[in-house]
């Protein structure tokens, strides 16, 4: 590897926080923060918008722009919502980082998720886009439907677990492996919590084609996800099969 | 070769440690990878010969020429091979074939990059954008190379034969066997960049082998005749061989999409 190369790549924060060395990813954290959190948000924006508009284009173009928002505003509401209470969280459980630290850290992982997904988005379109459209046979359409839907929980799972694991090397600069083990979880479980709801509440994505191309659906503030959840079980384990 | 322009070697290509996978010491040890590729010609024979003097220059300053030069002569090969290709169904097939092809072979390396660059950096690779750019414009010209010396083997056989099905075989393990060769150039380069894995790039070889058979279906027909430039309907690779299959135990031969 060429100086002139490392030198290039390490102007790219983004290239910075994929490789995750731990020199860089605890350098990360120090300095001036506001280039570093405009940066994030600009490349959440832009990786999750993008991604957005591939799973919502196969139902139509709205969709595509309605999930082009909804996608990042459920990534921000997360980071924002959980802001507090992560950065309580790290001293607790023994990582000695700031509130600002550590929301620069939360930021960091999804930013890298957002950078997967957004390079993920170009080949999620080429799926739609050999995807059935909507007038064809139910049979058909239900396929579609399955495999897109398959493929996005597949993809969006790689990112948010690549995501973690470069948050878990972020964490052990400075707490050790056990102790930056205990805070992920506890910032996992928080953010996982607060996420979901987010993504009920903002429901739908993909868009079910019997149903109406809409920004919320008429009930999205009705129940929640776990409720759901508990319901769907509660119904199979009657025998309900 | 003019010896006075050789760029000097950086200390940093003689102090990089092996990395996963790594083939051989890095490239520019050898001051014959350090000599300038001054042109598409030469950026041929290099690949062909000299492939770590092209993953060298692709780290120099300035490989912008470079990559699109080597982006130029694959598409200009991809048209050839394409006129070949066509030349199963001659009329319209002439030009939709060599089109069609370039085009769905530039579109895969555009929407398949975004994830390579992702893989490599993943993979904790030190290669930048521009030397993944160079990597992958190495990997479409070795292709499409391969596929124009195949190509008068190819012309023989659609003069020779009826079977769309056949035809479409044939061409399959042609670029099979050419893409095995552009996939072991961008190998070799990513493994002289310091990864710590190859996960990342076997999971990215995976992606774009099935997004190029993909398209292959996409944009059918290549081989067969087609009364509309795009197909009517949407199918997944293996349904659309499937039905090609089915379809040359019953129907006409020249006349079925494929």
């Amino acid at each position: 590897m060429t100086a002139t190369a490392s030198k290039s790549a390490s102007k790219w924060p983004l290239s910075l926080l994929l490789r995750a060395e731990p020199t860089s990813l605890g350098s990360w954290l120090e300095g001036t923060q506001a280039s570093r959190v405009v940066f994030c948000l600009a490349a959440i924006f832009v990786g999750t918008g993008l991604y957005g508009a591939s799973m919502g284009c196969w139902r139509a173009p709205l969709q595509a722009l309605f999930v082009a928002v909804k996608l990042p505003l459920i990534v921000l509401l997360t980071a924002f919502g959980n802001a507090l209470l992560n950065g309580m969280l790290a001293p607790l459980l023994g990582v000695n980082i700031g509130l600002r630290q550590t929301f620069l850290g939360v930021l960091m992982s999804f930013t890298i998720a957002a950078a997967i997904l957004g390079a993920f988005s170009p080949l999620t379109l080429f799926m739609v886009w050999n995807a059935p459209p909507l007038t064809s046979p139910p049979d058909s359409l239900r396929g579609a439907y399955a495999l897109i839907l398959l493929a996005h929980v597949m993809i969006i799972a790689f990112a948010g677990i690549t995501a973690n694991v470069r948050l878990l090397l972020l964490l052990q600069q400075f707490g050790g492996r056990a102790k930056a083990r205990r805070v992920l979880f506890a910032w996992l479980a928080g953010n996982f919590l607060l996420g979901s709801q987010l993504s009920w509440i903002l429901r739908p994505f993909i868009g079910s084609p019997e149903l109406r191309v809409e920004f919320l659906r008429a009930e999205a503030f009705q129940g929640n996800f776990y409720e759901c959840v508990w319901r769907a079980l509660t119904w199979l384990l009657a025998g309900h099969h | 070769m003019n010896t006075n322009v050789v760029p000097p070697q950086l200390a940093a290509v003689a102090a990089a440690p092996a990395s996963a996978g790594a083939v051989g010491p890095s490239p520019g040890q050898d001051p014959l990878e350090r000599e300038p590729i001054v042109n598409a010609v030469v950026a041929v024979e290099a690949l062909l010969r000299q492939p770590r003097r092209v993953m060298y220059q692709l780290r120099q300053p300035g490989s912008g020429r470079l990559i699109g030069s080597m982006l130029f002569v694959g598409l200009m090969c991809s048209l050839i091979y394409g006129v070949v290709v066509g030349s199963f169904s001659m009329g319209t097939q002439l030009w939709a074939a060599p089109v069609k092809i370039a085009g769905g072979l530039l579109v895969c390396a555009i929407i398949c990059l975004p994830s390579l660059y992702i893989f490599t950096c993943l993979s904790g690779s030190r290669a930048g954008l521009g030397e993944i750019c160079g990597l992958l414009a190495g990997l479409v010209l070795l292709m499409t190379l391969l596929l124009l010396g195949f190509a008068p083997v190819a012309w023989l056989f659609s003069q020779s034969t009826n079977s769309v099905v056949w035809m479409g075989a044939l061409h399959l393990l042609f670029w099979f066997i050419a893409t095995v060769f552009g996939l072991r150039f961008l190998q070799t380069g990513f493994s002289h960049s310091q990864p710590r894995s190859a996960a990342g790039l076997n999971t990215w070889t995976l992606i774009f082998i099935l997004v190029m058979l993909q398209m292959t279906t996409a944009l059918r027909p290549l081989v067969g005749k087609s009364s509309t430039f795009f197909p009517a309907g949407k199918e997944f690779f293996v349904t659309h061989w499937e039905d090609s299959l089915k379809a040359e135990q019953t129907g006409p031969h020249r006349t079925s999409t494929d």
